[in-house]
């Protein structure tokens, strides 16, 4: 483990590694069912990671972040089934409408503070379900919207379980390399300084609303690409798939694995997400639902013996902190 | 030598409680001046006012040449707050406008169109009336027409909601059209916001405490305000970030400027740590700290934004006779860089030594001012401080 505590990078491209060659590898279980939770625990964390920024990084509770996970999930819909454009295409338009909602819901409410902000973003996710219900001859309503083009990436259609899998984990990456570098940047400082003392981080220079605007909207883009994603993949949406409670589990993830860390972030939705899986077998058919009680004592126990989370965001600042000196003092001998 | 600070006639009430009343004050380039008084007498208020975290209710205040706050008109704020709902309740009359195109064919909607155009020739003449020479008002005025040339449109491809076009290829202007009316309403929604918040000169205007740390005042806070769970290091940049100039964009690509800008600002922040005493914790979480390193860590926080006014409130407050004997010395460097101190400190001896002029608060009235010495034999300062003859029985 030291190893890996002073080069995280090496910890990383080995847990990279064994995703890589984890479709490839003979298990008991059936290798597409297998993968199919996988790809779940992917988009979960792509999920997480874009949550992350706004109650992790900025300190604003979001309770409406599945509103912007079926924006981008309708509107990567309705763009392949109407336009049937490419999926190069498709999720970054998603991740713009998205980022663009943010906006509008962040300009005139991020002057809200603390809980009636977080009232605010849950009102929003339940008018996103609302007009996706009712919007008929837009969405089609409670029909769902069936016969979304499976992805075609340069001509060629996926259909394998193994390629979705590649492809959520593409898109991992993507989303990690954008949240590690806006976290080490001047942007993710003004966000740590909004979370820990608004009015130090004011009188520090940072313009409040712009940056928590920018958190949300970065948030929210990210959200609906992971949303753009999930609409390629399972190839049906119906607005019951966006209700609140995915706001709430997605939030169960950060808070589980440790607000604000991005690794916890991932940790957390790695162990939960299969654990829904685990359940269902381990439960009886008809306790299925039960499972929700399991993840609720699960997040009690959690606060009783380590209520940062299993990464603190301390611990994952004060690493850093260790490999800035080690790089700095390092080289100056 | 000009003036660098200039306060004049200020006043601070809350509600009917005047925390400050008429004060007026001088700081020039490199000076030290001294703000001290009993407990209570109005002086972080005054400070909370100079950092724009205030509105003062009375006054002005003018640094480095630059009008930061002029007073509130209570006249105009009114007219403001009605315009505000005016707008507010137009952006609603027009939802059933909006809502309108998706009803039955049957429905007559002529007198609707008329009310629509009604309403926007008065939306129109208010909006102007109200956000003269403003640019983004003038932003905004434009989203209005591009949702009322949507508006417009929308009437001419008479929408029909019973045809459900499902899995046929939507123009485009099906989805532009709501698109456009949709941002029509939320401008309304963001005009009738921006009417309640300050609209700058229409009814008097205060700089945001960001842009007053960018212009260069730096402040530090009277109960520590560090940002805990980052390191010591983390937190001398997060002061650098006004100087700082990598935006989303240049993050996202990583450029070569932004990488850059990163390397350097970690030197930079070392420098700052440097000159407080406090490198050799630069990578230790800010939450570890002692006492007095915080407080020296919040100075070196405030002078990594380059100010040119530092605002310290209390420095040497919970220290030791030796501890406050290395602030004086930090203060004078501070000061031999180039930087004027305004310092509100109850510890006479830190005051005596630093201070080059000396204001006295006593109920949010300035009492008297001087050089330090003449301050001290000041019978009035003497009562406010040991109580007067006639109060005391």
């Amino acid at each position: 483990m030291p190893l890996f505590h002073r080069n995280p990078r090496i910890l990383f491209l080995a847990i990279l590694f064994l995703a890589i060659i984890l479709p490839w590898v003979p298990l008991g279980v059936s290798s597409n069912y297998l993968l199919r939770v996988l790809t779940t625990a992917v988009l979960y964390m792509i999920l997480a990671l874009g949550l992350n920024i706004v109650p992790g990084f900025t300190g604003l509770l979001d309770l409406g972040y599945v509103g912007f996970y079926g924006i981008g999930a309708y509107t990567s819909g309705l763009l392949a089934i109407h336009y049937d454009l490419s999926l190069w295409v498709i999720l970054p338009l998603a991740a713009a409408n998205g980022a663009l909602w943010g906006v509008l819901l962040g300009a005139p409410t991020l002057r809200l503070t603390g809980d009636y902000f977080a009232i605010v973003t849950f009102g929003f996710s339940e008018l996103v379900v609302l007009l996706i219900r009712n919007e008929l001859w837009l969405t089609r309503g409670p029909m769902g919207l069936p016969g979304i083009s499976a992805p075609s990436i340069f001509g060629y259609t996926l259909s394998q379980g193994w390629q979705y899998f590649y492809l959520a984990l593409f898109l991992l990456l993507v989303v990690l390399v954008v949240v590690v570098r806006l976290e080490n940047s001047r942007l993710g400082r003004a966000w740590f300084a909004i979370r820990e003392d608004e009015i130090a981080a004011q009188c520090c220079g940072i313009n409040l609303i712009r940056y928590k605007v920018m958190a949300f909207a970065a948030s929210a883009a990210i959200g609906a690409m992971g949303g753009a994603f999930y609409a390629k993949w399972f190839r049906f949406i119906h607005p019951d798939m966006f209700k609140f409670w995915e706001s709430i589990l997605i939030l169960c993830l950060i808070v589980f694995g440790g607000m604000g860390s991005i690794s916890g972030t991932m940790l957390g939705a790695l162990i939960l997400i299969p654990l829904t899986e685990v359940l269902r077998t381990a439960l009886p058919q008809s306790m299925f639902n039960a499972r929700y009680l399991i993840y609720g004592l699960l997040l009690v126990i959690m606060m009783r013996l380590r209520p940062e989370g299993l990464i603190p965001f301390q611990l994952s600042r004060s690493r850093k902190a260790e490999q800035a000196k080690a790089r700095l003092l390092g080289g100056e001998e | 030598m000009g003036t660098l600070l200039k306060v004049k006639n200020l006043s601070k009430s809350f509600g009917g409680l005047l925390a400050l009343k008429e004060i007026t004050l001088k700081v020039a380039p490199q000076q030290i001046v001294g703000i001290i008084g009993p407990n209570g007498a109005g002086k972080t208020t005054f400070f909370n006012c100079l950092s724009c975290l205030y509105h003062p209710t009375d006054g002005e205040i003018e640094f480095d040449n630059t009008p930061l706050a002029t007073p509130v008109s209570n006249s105009v704020k009114k007219r403001v707050r009605i315009s505000a709902i005016v707008f507010l309740i137009l952006g609603f009359i027009r939802l059933p406008l909006f809502w309108s195109f998706f009803l039955p064919k049957t429905f007559f909607k002529v007198e609707l169109f008329l009310l629509g155009i009604f309403i926007l020739s008065i939306r129109f003449l208010l909006v102007r009336g109200l956000l003269r020479h403003e640019i983004w008002a003038w932003g905004l005025m434009f989203i209005f027409l591009l949702s009322d040339v949507c508006f417009a449109l929308l009437f001419l491809t008479r929408l029909d909601p019973s045809n459900t076009f499902f899995l046929t290829p939507v123009p485009l202007h099906y989805i532009a059209i709501p698109w456009g009316v949709a941002a029509g309403l939320f401008g309304f929604y963001f005009i009738g916001l921006l009417c309640t918040q300050n609209v700058r000169g229409l009814f008097g205007f205060r700089t945001s405490p960001d842009a007053v740390c960018r212009m260069g005042m730096a402040r530090t806070f009277q109960n520590i305000r560090l940002f805990y769970n980052l390191s010591v290091l983390d937190n001398v940049k997060i002061g650098r970030h006004g100087r700082l100039h990598s935006g989303l964009g240049k993050t996202l690509l990583k450029t070569r400027f932004q990488r850059k800008e990163e390397v350097a600002v970690e030197k930079e922040g070392l420098q700052f740590l440097r000159f407080v005493g406090l490198e050799d914790k630069a990578f230790d979480l800010a939450d570890t700290l002692a006492y007095g390193e915080q407080r020296r860590l919040e100075i070196a926080r405030a002078l990594s934004t380059e100010p040119k006014l530092l605002l310290l409130d209390e420095p040497a407050a919970g220290m030791n006779a030796r501890e406050s004997e290395n602030l004086i010395q930090l203060v004078k460097n501070i000061r031999e860089d180039g930087t004027a101190v305004l310092i509100i400190e109850h510890d006479m001896k830190v005051m005596m030594n630093l201070a080059d002029y000396i204001y006295v608060f006593d109920y949010g009235r300035l009492i008297a001012e001087g050089t330090p010495d003449a301050v001290r034999e000041n019978q009035k300062v003497i009562d406010a401080y040991l109580g007067g003859g006639k109060d005391v029985c």
